[in-house]
């Protein structure tokens, strides 16, 4: 029964840590630029595709099965590249109605969608039990493995560091300033276009390296990206639109409570995480740790 | 109801923003033919009592009646169909809808037709009619066939106020009719309201205003509000002699003189 | 006018004419338009006149596909009309709690919560396989309309001859219906709240409840346009409720252009020809069409229309 429950709960924490970093993505760009971003579970499927290829790459080159773990961050990093050029497009709609730059986020939904489907071809590509070289660990009678725990204290890094750029780094004042009050942080002189940049690639490269981390454990498909979308928005309403903490409760509550569902009513799945937003939106609209209105 | 009870009343008002108090014991009361300037500095709470007193805002203690009925954060539609309106400090137009359509809203609310689906608003000559009258009382009956956003910025302004009076609520609230308006056309739109007022027979005016010519010209009384405490209610001559209220709120012994 | 009556009347007559010239093939197509349009128009009542962006109409479009397959295949109700009446008080049905809750909130929060509520239609679709056939989804039989049983008619000739006048029958219909009700004091609300929801209040628009009737009325149309469709695949499966599905509907609004009243039913027409040419092409259709989507926010938002005619800013 422990064993079953800790199965449960890990393997919750398990997906939770990988939410948290595409809901941490999502938050950040919606918290400096107000965009909510349907394309970050897009830029999720595009990590895992090609965390998929740096790792393949990576062993035919001699890379020892052990360090796979290198390739496949340094392939969910790498991809910080497309933030810039998505970025780019996101400029061209920023003043204009919200309405716009959803419709232009889908655009690239579309895209990105797409362009995994040429690169990579329509079946799902993994890197199969690779995973399972660092072995299992025995945690209150279940067995775990190994590299969930190594994704779990990863994310839990990353979370971290996240607070610690954003409370003690000049760039996570700024951040937090132009979250807070656009105009004021114009007027003082931070040059919004650098900061808008910086901080969708931010946002782009919690992505990627979600959906790279993720993919030991399961496939990357073609319907990762646009599947994705609707547990990181469960996500933030339940967190809170536009916060870190949030981003991280959010998470975990998703996480754990879509575990306990898959293990005990494999029907409900998602329809509990549904009612729960719903809950959350008519009695308490912005959430655990979000600004006040909706 | 008497001459003398009150059409708008407020009693003891206090409104607080977390730890600020905005209106901290306000009172009023309007009777039936006056006409109500609010003045004071900013952050006075002026805005906050506009807020209040049109129903936006619940006051955390105190009553807002509006013809002896307690009107406490009812919400600006409902307000509006009891017959109250009011008009907005920055310009707040339908900028895609043309002049006449604008009023049209306004008239299509008070005569309960935003029902009605399958009737056409091209062919409802009483709504139409009933627009164009008040447009020309406002002198924007040429440009009926205009999208809002087209006309000058004090047109959008008086567009604003007509499609309040296109109510012909019994009560207005302005707030700050004459801001964005150049100095040569204030009076020109405070005429323009008054007369218009009349033809409507609306039955008392509350204004917030700057502009203390307009104030002295038009006013029957002046509340003179300061740090959320009303500092004085009075006629404007017992207020321009109120020194306490000079100092606080206009700074200089007014100049204007009656025409 | 006179010159957009010409214009429209032209369009309505190729369209009735076009079986006679074009082959079954695009005849075939034409059927998609016309379930597509009416669902278009529905959304932009929603989008265009009162200014709600809702990435959730799949849902309805599913609603009314699996009610055409429910009544054929398990009711053995074959009369088309009742199947589209069912289908309109469904997604009435389900739009007016959904509606209700939804349109209490602003801008980006009610495009997701619409998407969630769309999505998680697809999940009971999915989920319930021994109700709803899961994901290989339910049969559409062929129905009888205005009471003749056609099942002896050949396919081809039943889709693009009989169903084909039917199905542009019941668009001229709903396009009819539409045009009223954006010509009406209720309509002119919309148009109100879409502009300046704060100033429409204040002149005794009930705000929330117009936007509700909006939102009832549009998941009607979509529940009506997705039963029409159901027939001419015979088939319906989940993949309708996905938000993609409602992200590519939105598109088509966007493409013909929502500020006018025939620019969604435009734009429904050019997608659905255009998809099948380019995917005749390469297989990357959504690359094509998300540059096309993305070119269109940035370079012209008006859509099509705004290049066709000056466009009045406010939809009429």
């Amino acid at each position: 029964m422990v064993a079953d429950a800790t199965n449960i709960l890990l393997s919750g924490v398990f997906h939770a840590a990988i939410l948290f970093l595409v809901a941490a993505g999502l938050q950040v760009v919606f918290g400096v630029q107000r965009i909510f971003n349907l394309a970050c579970g897009s830029f999720y499927a595009l990590g895992a595709y090609f965390g998929v290829s740096c790792v393949r790459w990576a062993l035919d080159a001699g890379l020892p099965p052990g360090l796979f773990i290198l390739p496949l961050i340094a392939g969910g990093l790498a991809l910080a590249v497309v933030g810039p050029v998505v970025e780019r497009l996101l400029r061209f709609v920023y003043d204009r109605d919200e309405a716009f730059q959803l419709l232009l986020t889908f655009a690239v939904v579309l895209m990105l969608e797409d362009v995994t489907r040429l690169v990579w071809g329509t079946s799902p590509v993994s890197t199969g039990g690779l995973y399972l070289i660092y072995g299992n660990v025995r945690l209150l009678g279940a067995q775990v493995p190994v590299y969930n725990l190594l994704v779990i204290g990863a994310s839990l890094a990353i979370a971290v560091l996240i607070g610690f750029v954003l409370t003690r780094t000049r760039f996570g004042r700024i951040i937090r300033a132009t979250a807070e009050n656009r105009e004021m942080s114009e007027a003082v002189g931070v040059d919004m276009r650098r900061v808008y940049t910086r901080v969708f690639t931010l946002g782009t490269v919690l992505g990627t390296l979600g959906g790279a981390l993720v993919i030991p454990s399961t496939a990357a498909m073609s319907e990762m990206g646009v599947e994705l979308i609707v547990e990181a928005f469960a996500v933030v309403v339940i967190g809170g639109l536009g916060s870190m903490r949030g981003a991280a409760a959010g998470a975990l509550t998703v996480g754990v409570l879509r575990a306990i569902a898959i293990a005990t009513y494999p029907e409900l799945e998602m329809l509990l995480i549904y009612l729960i937003v719903i809950a959350v939106l008519v009695f308490r609209p912005r959430g655990l740790f979000g600004e006040a209105a909706a | 109801m008497s001459r003398d009870a009150a059409i708008v009343e407020a009693v003891g008002i206090r409104k607080l923003y977390g730890d600020v108090c905005a209106l901290d014991g306000v009172s009023l009361a309007v009777r039936e033919g006056e006409f109500v300037s609010v003045i004071g500095p900013n952050g006075a709470g002026k805005t906050t009592l506009i807020n209040v007193l049109a129903g936006l805002l619940r006051p955390n203690a105190g009553t807002v009646r509006f013809k002896g009925r307690d009107i406490g954060g009812i919400g600006p539609v409902r307000l509006a169909r009891l017959g109250m309106a009011r008009s907005f400090q920055l310009v707040s137009i339908f900028p895609a809808l043309t002049v006449l359509e604008m009023v049209q809203v306004a008239i299509v609310a008070r005569l309960r037709r935003g029902r009605r689906l399958f009737a056409a608003l091209a062919a409802d000559r009483e709504v139409r009619e009933q627009a164009l009258e008040v447009l020309a009382l406002f002198g924007l009956a040429d440009r009926a066939e205009l999208p809002s956003r087209h006309l000058a910025q004090g047109d959008k302004k008086l567009l604003d106020v007509a499609s309040a009076f296109a109510l012909r609520p019994e009560v207005i609230l302005l707030d700050e009719p004459t801001s964005g308006v150049s100095t040569r056309d204030k009076t020109a739109v405070m005429e323009t309201l008054v007369a218009a007022s009349k033809r409507i027979g609306i039955r008392a005016i509350i204004q917030v205003e700057h502009d203390m010519d307009i104030v002295f010209g038009y006013s029957d009384r002046i509340v003179a509000l300061h740090q959320g405490r009303v500092l004085a209610d009075a006629p404007p001559e017992v207020i321009r002699a109120d020194e306490a209220v000079v100092a606080a709120v206009i700074g200089r012994p007014p100049e204007w003189r009656p025409t | 006018m006179t010159a957009a009556r010409v214009v429209v009347g032209a369009a309505v007559a190729a369209v009735l004419a076009y079986p006679l010239a074009a082959s079954p093939y695009y005849a075939t197509h034409m059927l998609m338009f016309f379930g597509y349009a009416i669902i278009v128009l529905g959304l932009n009542l929603l989008f265009g006149y009162t200014g709600l962006l809702s990435f959730g109409h799949s849902l309805f479009v599913a609603l009314g596909a699996y009610a055409a397959a429910f009544l054929t295949s398990h009711f053995g109700v074959r009369s088309m009309e009742l199947i589209l009446v069912v289908a309109a008080v469904a997604g009435a049905a389900v739009a007016a709690p959904v509606g209700a809750l939804c349109v209490r909130y602003a801008r980006i929060y009610f495009a997701m919560l619409t998407l969630a509520f769309a999505m998680l239609f697809h999940s009971f679709l999915m989920k319930f396989y021994h109700v709803t056939g899961g994901d290989e989804g339910m049969r559409v039989l062929r129905p009888s309309l205005l009471g003749w049983d056609l099942a002896a008619v050949p396919k081809i000739q039943f889709l693009t001859v009989h169903y084909y006048y039917y199905a542009s029958a019941v668009l001229l219909i709903a396009a009819v219906v539409m045009w009223r009700i954006v010509g009406s004091p209720f309509g002119l609300c919309l148009r109100s709240i879409r502009e300046n929801p704060e100033k429409a209040a204040s002149l005794g628009v009930s705000v929330a409840r117009h936007r509700w009737a909006a939102f009832v009325i549009s998941a009607a149309y979509a529940a009506v346009g997705g039963a029409l469709l159901a027939p001419t695949t015979g088939q319906v499966d989940p993949s309708l409720a996905y938000w993609t599905h409602s992200g590519n509907m939105v598109f088509m609004t966007l493409l013909g252009g929502f500020s006018h009243f025939f620019g969604p039913a435009l734009g429904a027409l050019v997608f659905i020809h255009l998809q099948d040419q380019v995917m005749s092409l390469i297989p990357y259709w959504r690359l094509v069409f998300g540059a096309i989507l993305a070119a269109i926010v940035i370079f012209a938002p008006g859509g099509l229309m705004s290049f066709v005619a000056r466009s009045p800013g406010s939809a009429t």
